[in-house]
């Protein structure tokens, strides 16, 4: 069955087949959550949170676009509720990257994680909605044309947009120290657009 | 193609559909070419990030949990309190000094519950012995649903304030830590589920109150909205005034505005 086609038996009282929808989604839902917040146990938490609004909004869900859609923009609520409930710039502390490349010297290895806890804090500092484009096109490998409908703007603006932000975000990385350990996470009332 | 014309194309150049015609500019630019290299090496880098990965069992888990209280509560149907190894296989993953304190707690109220289940299939007499019994099963399933609801996940909180309808003659520690968690829990879904859960004391006047004060301060339109419901079905006339002033406040969201003025028009004023 199509991710619509659940969905549908789920709005209908099937509940059960939304059980096949987290097991197809809660991964991908868990890896950009956790890569928004930057915590990998509240990212969980969120994700049970979207199940639930998923089963309490369920009558809510239409036969119009995709299934996908319509699951992000309710992570995406949830994920603002998170925030909106947090002290802003909290920091949540890098957690370790553990995963140097084979067969380099350990030299090498503590430079390449030095660089990536940069990259990764450098993510982290970016504000809210330029992150959340990153993360959508480069993780969740959603074409630009269904982040603009996620995020109700026209296709034009998302990639102007997610130019600046993967520059700025350059920016930020190449300003970053080596010593910078914790991560202040950006957050920001302001969003593309919030449904 | 002039320069300020790629830089829209850019995002398409990093995800692999640029035109060719930004190919060619790139190829007689320098300065755009070096602008591309430096984007296409970051967005390189960002693919280099590992991804945290779920503990997916423990996350089934919790949603099979969630799932299933979710059925229950649409069926009406009360919980069955499972006996021995299968009842306690249900229970989710709980963390810390918690899994000791509630796992003593959860195997004593099974126990508990066995041995009435057994009590009450004898034809029924006055047995103080029994109401002395379903004292502690009471106090037990209270102990661990005040327990949940303090806990540091909100998904076991969202089962500690669902549990409070499984108690038989809560105590009004129960009330008080509902009333708490609408006004304190930082999870719209935990406050939100709080405020279904007050509905069974809703002929307490300090539940009634604990709306009143709740609803100016939530920050979530969703509980807002589940509030006004609960004081037009429950307060009635005697909510007008919470009400009126939600309806006429321009700060407060579009959408809960129409509903409280909905609500006024309900209750006739």
């Amino acid at each position: 069955m199509t991710d619509e086609d659940l969905m549908r038996a789920v709005r209908d009282g099937d509940l059960p087949q939304l059980g096949v929808l987290f097991d197809r989604y809660h991964v991908p839902l868990f890896d950009f959550l956790s890569r928004m917040i930057g915590n990998a146990a509240a990212a969980e938490d969120l994700v049970q949170d979207v199940f639930v609004r998923i089963l309490k909004y369920r009558a809510t869900y239409r036969d119009e676009g995709r299934f996908e859609t319509w699951l992000f923009r309710i992570a995406r609520n949830a994920r603002a509720d998170y925030f909106r409930t947090r002290p802003r710039s909290e920091p949540l502390g890098g957690e370790a990257l553990e995963r140097p490349s084979p067969g380099a010297g350990p030299a090498r290895q503590l430079e390449e994680e030095r660089e990536r806890q940069r990259l990764r804090c450098a993510l982290l500092r970016l504000r809210e909605d330029k992150r959340e484009l990153i993360v959508l096109a480069r993780y969740r490998g959603m074409k630009l044309d269904q982040i603009a409908a996620l995020l109700d703007v026209d296709v034009g603006t998302v990639k102007v947009r997610l130019h600046r932000a993967v520059r700025e975000l350059r920016d930020i990385f190449l300003g970053l120290s080596d010593e910078a350990s914790s991560c202040d996470v950006k957050t920001s009332t302001r969003s593309l657009q919030t449904t | 193609m002039r320069c300020e014309d790629v830089h829209p194309f850019l995002a398409d150049y990093l995800t692999g559909v640029a035109p060719a015609a930004v190919a060619d500019h790139l190829r007689t630019c320098a300065s755009c070419a070096t602008e591309a290299a430096a984007l296409r090496e970051t967005w390189q880098r960002l693919g280099e990030l590992p991804a945290d990965r779920p503990d997916t069992p423990a996350m089934r888990s919790r949603f099979d949990a969630l799932l299933a209280e979710h059925e229950r509560r649409v069926s009406g149907v009360p919980r069955q309190v499972h006996a021995g190894p299968a009842g306690l296989r249900q229970t989710p993953v709980w963390r810390g000094r918690f899994v000791v304190q509630a796992g003593l707690a959860a195997a004593a109220t099974l126990v508990l519950g066995v041995v009435l289940g057994r009590q009450t299939a004898r034809p029924a007499a006055p047995d103080p012995q029994l109401a002395e019994l379903r004292q502690e099963l009471r106090d037990m399933r209270q102990m661990v649903t005040l327990s949940l609801m303090q806990q540091q996940s909100a998904s076991e909180r969202l089962k500690g304030v669902s549990w409070t309808g499984q108690i038989d003659q809560p105590g009004n520690e129960v009330v008080t830590a509902l009333l708490d968690t609408l006004m304190h829990d930082p999870n719209v879904n935990v406050r939100l589920a709080s405020v279904d859960a007050l509905r069974r004391f809703a002929s307490r006047d300090a539940v009634r109150r604990g709306a009143v004060d709740a609803l100016p301060k939530q920050s979530s339109p969703m509980v807002q909205i589940a509030l006004v419901d609960f004081l037009i079905e429950e307060s009635g006339r005697e909510s007008a005034a919470t009400l009126r002033g939600l309806a006429d406040d321009p700060m407060v969201d579009a959408t809960v505005r129409a509903r409280a003025q909905w609500g006024l028009q309900h209750v006739g004023m």
